[in-house]
């Protein structure tokens, strides 16, 4: 079997750790045997609707955000929204999840158009609340940062998010699921992601794949069923991936701490 | 008496006020040996006299010189210190992870005399390391008469989210620079590089002229591919490792310009330094450096720059640099019974993988301990593991060992970068025995001392255990290896002076200088 991953923009938005999602599905798949071929796909490159099976596109930097922007509007725009509707899988996190969906407001106002594939809209926290990002020192006060556990069916996925972003679900749409601890599409209704036939928005990093190999193997079945059906995936050892899993759990839900050390020496 | 006279009195009462609270601070922390008192004498004093930094900082007679970037700001505060106590200087610098403005005050303070004046001879200078996300009110609290950026990476994602975001506050604090102030900065790294457009004071770049290190293209680590004046891809026509390299935009035109300060010739060995041909308009010397790594060549060439903006000679700077030890967790070296073990601090993924080549190309079968935690001063997010070149180590290790709070989380990262075989095994090769291949398990404790000692245990005498760990958890480790007696207190070491390393009692300061030249 063959499984051909389409990975947006890997130099511009793959920022945090992302590139852990790419190398987790490809050892998967390889481990039972499916090849899976990379189309590296940047800024100015084509995306052969027919041809990929999955899609996956990271977060990057607010900066390169527009630029993005226009690439999805004028040069993929088609293809990727063609690819979902005739059932390839995807996997768009942060602000590929925010660009897929109907409309990102910046943190200075601007409207940013989106891929419309997940039928929901962004706002930026700082344009929420009218902050002008260039007067503060510390981002964190319009940012979503922390660890992020969210409740999927009946599995709990692991994960850290970090997302100026907030996005508001319209009538149609179904979360990912709901969130456990953070703060998920907008930290107001308790929902996280999106999901729209094998496509999923989230706002889930860590990266989400490997401490969450369900969701992993989920997408590769997604992806597969395009070309071959219903696929069987062998079941593989997890035993460090669930370590990893409940480790990370149990971290998030601890009390948190504080690290200093006494008399605050070491880290000022 | 006039009110004005009355205020001034009220004033340097409470800056004597201050300085005498945040010595006794300082004394009570060492008394009780709850640490070095490195920042909390600082925050203790600043909060009594929020004035005290600027007014230290008037004293200075030689003025100060702040030191910032991702990496490498330790390394390069230390070899510039150095190279200031050569020519002369009388120096005030802030200990290794004390790089807020509490701890440049508590450096201060501790010179300060009960007027709440420095009590420092005539020539004096401050070099200061100062946190990323400060550079800004450091410079308007210190006036310094030199800044020095090294370079900009991605690192601590939680904390300051964006490389851009730290570029923009940086462009905010040098902009308020004065023109007789300078300003040095790496040509390589297009970030730090677009800094020196529009400032008033004077930018001397530094930058690699070696094709030899060069690689066509980037690699993934890399941060910042773009033009930062027209937002347009960057042509790399080399690249040494992240995003430095020679770059220019194929656009707007923008491109690296010729360094004043390079480095041609660079020649590594291994984990014990570097040798490089140093290329300055006062000319060139050859700069034997006894820090591994091509990123420290980069320090070298940071502080060079640096040092010549202070007017420190050549030869000077030179004789300084030869002298040079490794910081907190820089490649310090342990020695343990019959074995020893090197210790990196690894803080974000371009730092990681340059530790992990150096590590590769100093030892062909090693037996490494890797460190992760995710507390505050290390970032709570801990995804950038994904973005470390782990599979140069594929088949190059004979001992795997994961600790800190995320352990686990390394332990998979290991797995798939191809390092385990089935069932969690180690695939190893025995030492000695190249085609012996064997499995064995890694160790996976979250306890950072019992993995460290679990790992010399097992290492056959005469071996070396590299241990790379992220801040926290060096700094547990460190702790556990003074208390031992391994090790001398880093605030004892910190000022870089290698007087300070004479510890005295159990003979540790001889001890660390005897391992350190084992390293070499």
């Amino acid at each position: 079997m063959k499984l051909v991953l389409g990975y947006l923009y890997p130099s511009v938005m793959s920022q945090y750790g992302d590139r852990g999602n790419v190398l987790t599905l490809v050892q998967r798949c390889a481990s039972r045997g499916i090849d899976v071929e990379i189309d590296s796909l940047e800024v100015g490159d084509r995306v052969n609707p027919d041809r990929v099976d999955l899609l996956l596109m990271g977060g990057g930097a607010d900066s390169h955000q527009r630029l993005v922007c226009e690439d999805l509007q004028n040069v993929k725009g088609d293809a990727i929204r063609r690819a979902v509707a005739e059932g390839a899988a995807a996997f768009a996190v942060c602000a590929g999840y925010q660009l897929w969906g109907d409309v990102y407001k910046t943190a200075n106002g601007d409207e940013l158009p989106g891929l419309g594939v997940f039928d929901a809209h962004t706002t930026h926290r700082a344009a929420q609340t009218g902050t002008r990002l260039d007067t503060i020192a510390k981002a964190g006060s319009v940012r979503t940062v922390g660890n992020l556990i969210v409740q999927w069916g009946p599995h709990v996925l692991v994960g850290f998010e970090n997302h100026g972003g907030r996005t508001y679900l319209h009538g149609g749409s179904s979360p990912l699921g709901t969130v456990v601890l953070g703060g998920g599409n907008n930290s107001e209704d308790g929902q996280e992601g999106c999901v729209v036939g094998n496509a999923i928005g989230t706002y889930m990093h860590g990266p989400a794949f490997p401490k969450n190999p369900l969701l992993a193997d989920h997408l590769i079945k997604a992806a597969l069923s395009k070309r071959y059906g219903t696929v069987d995936l062998a079941p593989l050892d997890d035993s460090e991936e669930q370590a990893a899993h409940d480790r990370a759990l149990r971290q998030a839900t601890a009390r948190p701490r504080r690290w200093r050390s006494w008399l605050g020496d070491g880290v000022g | 008496m006039s009110s004005r006279t009355a205020r001034q009195l009220a004033a340097a009462a409470t800056r004597a006020a201050a300085v005498s609270a945040g010595k006794s601070v300082r004394y009570l922390s060492r008394a009780l040996g709850r640490g070095g008192g490195t920042t909390l004498p600082g925050r203790v004093a600043n909060w009594l006299d929020p004035e005290l930094l600027t007014t230290f900082a008037q004293n200075l007679t030689c003025g100060c010189a702040l030191v910032t970037g991702t990496n490498g700001k330790t390394t390069t505060t230390r070899i510039m210190a150095e190279a200031a106590r050569a020519a002369g200087l009388q120096v005030i610098t802030n200990p290794e992870g004390s790089n807020l403005l509490s701890g440049i005050a508590t450096a201060l303070l501790v010179n300060g005399n009960a007027q709440g004046k420095l009590d420092v001879p005539p020539s004096t200078i401050g070099v200061f390391e100062v946190d990323e996300g400060l550079l800004g009110p450091a410079i308007e609290a210190l006036c310094p008469r030199l800044v020095v950026i090294t370079n900009l990476f991605r690192d601590q994602l939680d904390r300051y989210f964006e490389v851009d975001f730290v570029a923009g506050l940086w462009q905010r604090g040098l902009r308020r620079l004065p023109s007789g102030a300078a300003v040095v900065l790496n040509a390589d790294d297009p970030a730090v590089c677009y800094l020196g457009d529009d400032l008033l004071a004077t930018v001397i770049y530094f930058g690699l002229d070696d094709r030899h290190w060069g690689k066509a293209g980037l690699e993934h680590a890399a941060d910042s591919r773009r033009c930062p004046r027209c937002d347009q891809d960057l042509l790399y026509e080399l690249s040494f490792y992240a995003h430095l390299g020679h770059y220019a935009c194929k656009e707007c035109g923008w491109r690296r310009p010729d360094p004043r300060f390079a480095a041609c010739n660079v020649t590594l060995d291994g984990a014990a330094g570097s040798k490089s041909q140093l290329r300055t308009p006062a000319g060139e010397r050859l700069l034997e450096l006894p820090l591994a790594g091509l990123y420290n060549a980069y320090n070298a060439l940071a502080a060079a720059a640096g040092a010549s903006c202070l007017g420190i000679g050549l030869d000077l700077f030179q004789a300084a640099a030869r002298k040079t030890t490794g910081a907190f967790g820089r490649l310090e070296a342990v020695r343990i019974g019959d074995k020893q073990a090197i210790l990196l601090l690894v803080k974000n993924p371009s730092g990681f993988t340059e530790a992990l080549r150096l590590v590769m190309s100093a030892s062909p079968r090693a037996r490494l301990v890797f460190g992760l935690n995710d507390n505050e001063p290390d970032g709570r997010d801990v995804s950038w593991i994904w973005d470390v070149d782990f599979e140069q180590c594929r088949e190059r290790t004979s001992y795997l060992a994961a600790s800190g709070t995320r352990a686990n989380d390394l332990a998979l990262r290991l797995k798939y970068a191809g390092l385990l075989g089935s069932g969690g095994q180690l695939i190893a090769h025995a030492d000695g025995k190249p085609d012996g291949a064997q499995q064995m398990p890694m160790l996976i404790e979250e306890d950072m001392a019992r993995a460290f000692f679990t790992a010399i245990d097992q290492a056959p005498a005469g071996q070396t255990v590299y241990v790379l760990s992220s801040y926290t958890a060096m700094w547990a480790l460190r702790r556990d290896l003074v208390r031992r007696g391994h090790l001398a207190p880093f605030w004892r070491q910190a000022s870089a002076a290698p007087r300070a390393r004479e510890v005295p009692g159990a003979g540790a300061g001889r001890q660390a200088d005897e391992e350190r030249s084992a390293v070499r």
